[in-house]
């Protein structure tokens, strides 16, 4: 299972998932990007099978696109955009369900904030300092818990989310080699680090 | 008592089988059959069993002890859910664990034992089926003395700890649950074994063992050197255990930890995970302050 | 498991001397694991308050659905709703969903017209009961009727009754590995309402 973190510091807001694609006992690639763009401040890191992952993050980003386009260009905030994710996978639960486990992490100019939230795929959403999807929340939530506190810098926040590597590396059964790191601040989202270029293919 | 579809009324006979069995071994063997029966818990077959065509199969399916959500199909649900932890550094081991034990949803005790103090220079933890793991490990203590007394000198670890995996090896597939770690000083010197209830026995210098056992791993494995002093091992100890009942629902309550030199065993505190809370909490709103 | 319990909660509503409180705890979790610590699962309609327990989706599905409801009912009649017709649109919604049902099983609590204590609950079809004492839902349901049954008297102050349904809770929740790790209690009665968190053991 796939592998979603995200840490909130002083602000914005850090977003980093591991890059594996698998299936069965298989590994089709390792340099994927689980972490999608949905507006210029504000992305979705998505735990699930990719086909729910691309088909649900793809949705939401393109509606989110529309609701500025048909309302001069206003976006809408972090909270706004989380609770819409959240309206629209409770819908799709009881229809055939996507298979998404999120983290939504924003940055909202009207607070100068960055904002978490932590939804999974029955759609219960709740807001969050730091948060982690996946098996891996079973050893990184303790981690998080111990060193992160209010007022964190970016490297603070990025040194938290590399130690939750390391010890996923060490202690979790599934080889994760590669993780994409993902900072959105003011100055909207922008990638820190790869393990493998997800434009490689 | 039991749910009819569950359990049917071949478990009250339990044990007539094998004991019809003994019975007319004996006899065929020229021995008393009242007389010879086992009251020797320790030995391999000596419990009485169901009298069904599969006996370890119907325990397996009836009276596992199994952590997690593993026998919500069972009519019987037995005490479990825990997360412990030991370590070895220079200077000695840590034995560290919580006392929360759980039926389900509902906790049991607040305030179990888990560390079972086989004798002055052993440890044993408790994890998985409580029953099974205060059984087991009594009956190794008694094991063990059983030794010192026929050899004059004190059992080691590897040796106490390869008792107990070989008692649990001998009910293997019956639905025993237990994770337990063997911890002591013997000539050796300081001494760690993980035995569990599918037989496996390893040696090491760190394990973790229980539903929160993840997240105490989390901290131990970010935190841990082998050069902490005994206040740093000690911090290191509880913290873990409070992380992993913060986060971990069936695991909580009081943090007792143990500390082992070559003097044997000395229990260093008993405290509420709860008051750790708020004084971690205050710990990181003064990091910040300053 | 169930379903129902899945994220775990535990909601007490008691009545007092023309009053009424509801507490709930606030923890989320993922069966074992606890993923938040201030989740909300009593909700505010005027002077009613509702606590839903059980799946944490259908309980902010059903929060939406309810505001949106109470909020188009009071432009169109121009009046308050009462407790007790907020209570009938529950269950109505419930059942409406009899068999693809929302998991969730609510708690209604607040002051009628004349300002007397109504409180009623229902299971997850909307079969609704109603009591003058208390009413409980959640993981801890055990529990809670094992505390409520014991401390709760008739006629209470809303500061005594605050203290019995606080320690009814707190006691509840710490037999009870799904629920607790903090709780809110909100004490209604004709001049206002006035909410209060409570710490809890975190574990």
């Amino acid at each position: 299972m796939d592998t979603v973190f995200g840490v909130e510091y002083e602000g914005g807001v850090i977003l980093a998932a591991d890059q594996s694609n698998a299936r069965s006992i298989l590994t089709y690639q390792s340099n994927l990007d689980k972490i999608t763009t949905l507006s210029p401040s504000s992305a979705l890191g998505v735990s699930g099978p990719n086909s729910d992952l691309v088909n649900f993050s793809e949705y939401i980003s393109k509606n989110l696109a529309l609701y500025q386009l048909s309302n001069d260009g206003i976006q809408l905030s972090t909270h706004a955009q989380a609770n819409y994710c959240r309206g629209e996978l409770a819908k799709a639960l009881r229809r055939g369900p996507y298979q998404v486990n999120c983290l939504l992490g924003g940055y909202d100019k009207s607070t100068g904030k960055g904002s978490l939230y932590w939804m999974d795929y029955l759609a219960a959403l709740a807001k969050v300092n730091y948060g982690c999807q996946g098996y891996a929340s079973n050893f990184c939530l303790s981690i998080m818990d111990r060193d992160w506190k209010e007022g964190l810098d970016q490297e603070q926040a990025v040194a938290i989310v590399e130690k939750c590597i390391k010890e996923l590396q060490v202690r979790f059964l599934i080889s994760q080699p590669n993780f994409v790191i993902k900072a959105i601040d003011k100055e909207g989202v922008r990638t820190l680090k790869f393990g493998a270029d997800p434009s490689d293919n | 008592m039991f749910g009819p579809a569950a359990v049917t009324t071949d478990v009250l006979d339990i044990g007539t089988r094998q004991e019809e069995d003994k019975r007319r071994q004996m006899i065929a063997s020229g021995g008393t059959g009242a007389m010879c029966a086992s009251n020797f818990l320790g030995e391999p077959a000596a419990f009485e069993v169901p009298n069904v065509a599969d006996p370890a199969h119907f325990c397996r399916s009836n009276f596992a002890s199994a952590c997690g959500a593993a026998d919500s199909h069972q009519t019987v649900k037995f005490a479990k859910g825990t997360t412990t932890l030991a370590f070895k550094f220079n200077e000695g081991i840590i034995v560290s664990v919580d006392s929360r034990s759980t039926q389900g949803a509902y906790i049991a005790s607040g305030t179990v034992k888990k560390v079972i103090e086989i004798n002055p220079f052993l440890l044993g933890t408790m994890a998985g089926g409580a029953a099974d793991c205060s059984f087991w490990e009594r009956n190794l203590g008694m094991q063990c003395r059983m030794y010192e007394l026929r050899n004059g000198k004190r059992i080691t670890v590897a040796a106490a700890s390869k008792l107990l995996a070989n008692t649990v090896n001998s009910y293997r597939g019956y639905g025993l649950s237990m994770g337990t770690m063997v911890t002591g000083w013997d000539e050796t010197g300081p001494q760690l074994y993980y035995v569990d209830d599918d037989g496996t026995r390893l040696k090491g210098n760190m394990f973790s063992v229980g539903s929160g056992s993840t997240y105490a791993y989390g901290v131990l494995d970010n935190y841990y050197r082998k050069d902490l002093t005994v206040e740093e091992a000690i911090d290191l100890g509880k913290r873990a255990i409070y992380h992993a009942t913060h986060r971990d629902a069936y695991s909580g309550g009081i943090n007792n930890l143990y500390h082992v030199t070559k003097d044997g065993w000395k229990k260093i505190h008993s405290i509420d995970v709860n008051e750790m809370h708020y004084e971690f909490a205050e710990e990181k709103k003064n990091a910040m302050s300053s | 498991m169930s379903i129902l319990e899945y994220n775990g909660a535990a909601i007490i509503a008691m009545t007092g001397k023309d009053c009424v409180a509801i507490a709930c705890d606030t923890r989320l979790g993922a069966q074992a694991q606890t993923v938040s610590c201030d989740f909300k699962k009593v909700f505010q309609f005027g002077k009613t308050f509702v606590g839903l327990a059980g799946l944490a989706s259908d309980v902010q599905t059903m929060n939406s659905l309810l505001k949106f409801r109470k909020n188009l009912y009071e432009l169109r009649e121009e009046r308050e709703m009462t407790p007790r017709v907020l209570s009938n649109l529950l269950s109505n919604l419930l059942y409406e969903k009899r068999f693809g049902p929302y998991f969730i099983e609510p708690v209604v609590a607040g002051l009628d017209d004349d300002n007397k204590p109504f409180l009623s609950g229902m299971d997850l079809i909307g079969a609704p009961v109603y009591t003058d004492d208390f009413v409980v839902t959640g993981t801890a349901t055990a529990n809670m009727y094992g505390m409520c049954e014991t401390l709760y008297k008739k006629d209470m102050e809303p500061e005594e009754l605050f203290e019995t349904l606080s320690q009814a809770l707190l006691s509840s929740v710490d037999r009870d590995a799904l629920s607790g790790w903090g709780a809110t209690v909100h004490i209604v009665t004709k001049d206002g309402v006035m909410t209060r968190e409570l710490k809890g053991r975190m574990d």
